[in-house]
């Protein structure tokens, strides 16, 4: 059942795309403030896994709580819920037709209601933080993948939400642009957000997560502190991944 | 429009007629009997029958719904007819040739008095009186072409020639041996303009139109039969009538009225209507003469033609967002809210298949006169053109603004729904911005189509561009300059609007380069500003 102190706990959480098994028999915990890492093989259901915890996927069985409540019950408001689940993506998706300030407050203040002026002080707080404050009136179409992908964190982390998932967040930038959003979000991470995030960022696993979860073919193969996955994995294609990712 | 009443797509077009009446569209019942005021349908583009001019000399009488008036043959006839009937005023409706039995059987005119003769097919559909004229078939043909001097009908062999589309002119061809049929054509200003430009050889027409063009246009010649060498023909056939509703009646009182119109004084009355026809101005500058002559008119012309195109383009741009809007909702959960989301999307497609699957021309012309047939709805025919060209136009752009949704990238839908974004939100924040975006350029593509396509609204007798160009080729006998002169307007019309709506895309798109907040004071300031 449901562990108290969860924030997030998914049990036996199973998705099919037709008769296609993507995800089977998935059970999480994560506690408030935890960073935990899912890493693991192309194709091996991390990102299945994400899109579940915020419903842009339906999972066809199981269940999901957050705060000790089922997100997948009748009657649920998906709407508020996902308002405190935020969300990064591989591919950005910042709103083409509004400019970089107005993509941080346009979700504030449709969603959560604060008023303008209380939106755009904390887009230019946040912004300032991912240091993108000197492109407020600049269009997503003129940003370069780094500089969109911390706005995209300042645009979730507006929303002051509760936990934070990122969905292989630096897969698609040239790799002088990853640092820039590894280190935001490393900060993040220090200021105790609740983050799960699905990434190939392997030393970024082991140094920031307080919990690193290997998947393989729609399982967790295996869970547990950094240091156990890294230093001391126990199951053999744990080992095989990690020597193959590593040695690179 | 026999079969008016057996057409479900036309009953389906009454269904919505009868809605946009009911939702209070100035709309009033046909009471046309009982006024004293005699309505009379006409082309008033057929000298010296009838046409039309610009003030009320020789006892012209005005034009329902512009500042127009018709005279000729017709007009001083419907004079004596209104007169001997005791009404006190004349209206002429006017109306193009293949609008005129629609507009008699649904009561927007109480008689037809447009040279036409009572063909045994039209007698199914409408009474006639005894004849107001009897005239004769002859042929035009061009002064210094190979038919000039053309004496009998035998001299046709190979002479390509062409007749009013719907009238007996048309089928006598067939009695010229050799000769070749060319495709009926709608109205003799266009016959007039083949004529001229040499791609026929010569149409069929009656003698006071001969005289009227021949004597108004020295490149064109009537040739007259002697008795025995012209075309064979039933004498109703070259007889003119006036047409009544079935059943009218007025028909005996009328027939009365005619009785005490003499042969010679109908003579008279046609010569002093071939006198009294415009003459077009045949000095200086043709451009320069039909500015100053029918100026006025081709700018009302014009502004009407932008008026609907531009009325019908928006209100169509919202209904097209409308319905776009609902073809792209997703399905819901909850069975109930799925199914209005089913039966709503629909009936958005069978609009739009109805709608954009159907030619504009007939929905007007169902519209127009098929609300006025079936309900009694006598709607305006500005209105009705803006009701027809919005709803056309939105047909079209509901599919444009549909493929806009969809093909906006995923992305913004999931980044938008991880936000906490509700459909009704995310639609009207990120989805629509993009898509309307997206789709401007297609509809300024609309909005041209729309300034060129309302022209096939003088089916209604909207006086719309072509329509007034029509009318002043039809006076002023110019087929060739005047249609270059609407040529050149039209032009300028579509290019101004591409060019608007380019200016309106680069706003839209906003400034190449973004100023970089660089001084991070300044920044902080402003949103100080902002706060206090």
């Amino acid at each position: 059942m449901a562990n108290q102190d969860s924030i997030i706990s998914v049990r036996n959480l199973e998705k099919k795309f037709g008769n296609h098994l993507v995800l089977k028999d998935i059970s999480l915990d994560v506690t408030p403030g935890e960073v935990v890492t899912i890493i693991g093989s192309s194709g091996s259901g991390k990102s299945t896994l994400l899109r579940c915890l915020n419903l842009l996927e339906d999972p066809t069985n199981g269940e999901i709580n957050f705060k000790g409540e089922n997100i997948l019950g009748n009657g649920f408001e998906i709407t508020k819920y996902r308002s405190k689940v935020g969300m990064v993506f591989q591919s950005f998706n910042l709103f083409n037709n509004l400019d970089v300030l107005e993509n941080c407050i346009v979700g504030q203040t449709t969603v959560l209601g604060r008023s303008r002026q209380e939106a755009e002080e904390m887009a230019m707080e946040q912004l300032k933080k991912v240091g993108m404050d000197p492109y407020i009136k600049a269009k997503p179409a003129q940003l370069s993948g780094g500089q969109k992908q911390r706005v995209a964190i300042a645009r979730a982390v507006s929303m002051s939400p509760d936990v934070l998932l990122f969905d292989e967040p630096t897969s698609a930038l040239d790799p002088e642009m990853v640092e820039d959003v590894l280190a935001s979000m490393k900060a993040l991470a220090h200021t105790g957000l609740t983050m799960i995030l699905v990434t190939h960022e392997m030393a970024f696993a082991r140094d920031v997560s307080d919990h690193v979860v290997f998947m393989d073919k729609g399982v967790v193969a295996e869970e547990g502190t950094p240091e156990k996955i890294f230093n001391n994995p126990k199951e053999a294609r744990t080992k095989e991944f990690l020597k193959r990712y590593l040695n690179q | 429009m026999k079969n008016l009443k057996a057409n479900p797509l036309l009953t389906f077009f009454s269904a919505i007629i009868m809605l946009l009446g009911l939702a209070g569209f100035s709309s009033n019942q046909v009471h046309a009997e009982e006024s004293d005021t005699l309505r009379v349908g006409m082309e008033a583009n057929y000298p010296p029958y009838n046409w039309t001019q610009q003030d009320d000399s020789n006892g012209a009488v005005k034009i329902d719904g512009e500042s127009l008036y018709a005279n000729g043959y017709d007009v001083q006839m419907a004079k004596k007819i209104a007169a001997g009937l005791g009404k006190k005023n004349v209206v002429v409706a006017k109306t193009q040739w293949d609008g005129l039995l629609p507009s008699l059987t649904s009561g927007k005119i109480d008689m037809i008095i447009a040279g036409m003769s009572p063909t045994p097919e039209r007698r199914q559909a409408i009474d006639f009186t005894n004849a107001y004229y009897t005239s004769n078939i002859v042929m035009v043909v061009n002064s210094t072409g190979k038919y000039a001097n053309a004496t009998n009908l035998a001299d046709f062999n190979g002479a390509k020639i062409t007749g009013q589309l719907g009238t007996f002119h048309y089928d006598a061809i067939e009695q010229i041996q050799g000769a070749i049929k060319e495709p009926a054509m709608k109205d003799f200003s266009a016959m007039r303009v083949s004529l001229e430009s040499k791609t026929i050889d010569g149409y069929v027409s009656e003698k006071p139109e001969g005289i009227s063009v021949s004597s108004a246009n020295p490149n064109l010649k009537m040739i007259e039969f002697k008795r025995g060498q012209g075309f064979h023909l039933d004498p109703s056939e070259t007889q003119s009538a006036i047409g009544l509703r079935k059943g009218d009646s007025n028909l005996e009182k009328v027939n009365e009225i005619l009785a005490t119109i003499p042969e010679d004084e109908r003579d008279k009355m046609m010569t002093t209507a071939v006198h009294s026809q415009p003459k077009p101005a045949t000095e200086g500058n043709w451009f320069i003469n039909i500015w100053q002559q029918y100026g006025a008119m081709l700018l009302r012309g014009t502004a009407m033609t932008v008026f609907i195109s531009l009325i019908g383009t928006i209100v169509g741009f919202f209904i097209g967002l409308l319905v776009g809007i609902i073809r792209t909702i997703p399905l819901a959960k909850s069975r109930g809210k799925r199914w209005t989301t089913r039966v709503a999307s629909f009936l958005a497609s069978v609009y739009i298949e109805l709608f954009r699957g159907t030619p504009m021309i007939v929905q007007a012309a169902v519209f127009y006169y098929g609300a006025a047939q079936m309900f009694g709805l006598n709607l305006d025919r500005t209105l009705a053109a803006l009701i027809v060209v919005s709803i056309n136009t939105g047909a079209y752009l509901s599919e444009i603004i549909r493929s806009g949704i969809i093909s906006t990238d995923e992305g913004q839908f999931e980044a938008a729904s991880a936000l906490g974004m509700n459909h009704f939100q995310r639609m009207r924040k990120i989805i629509l911005p993009q898509a309307v975006r997206n789709s401007l350029p297609s509809v300024a593509n609309e909005f041209i189509v729309n300034i060129k396509d309302t022209s096939v609204l003088s089916i209604i007798s909207v006086s719309e561009l072509f329509f007034t160009g029509s009318t002043i080729a039809g006076q002023n006998f110019q087929f060739f300059h005047t249609y270059l002169t609407i040529t050149f307007i039209y032009l300028v019309l579509t290019f101004t609007i591409t060019r608007i709506f380019r200016l309106i895309e680069k706003k839209l798109n906003g400034p190449k380069d973004y100023n970089l907040m660089a001084n991070q004071e300044q920044v902080t300031s402003n949103s100080r500003e902002v706060k206090n």
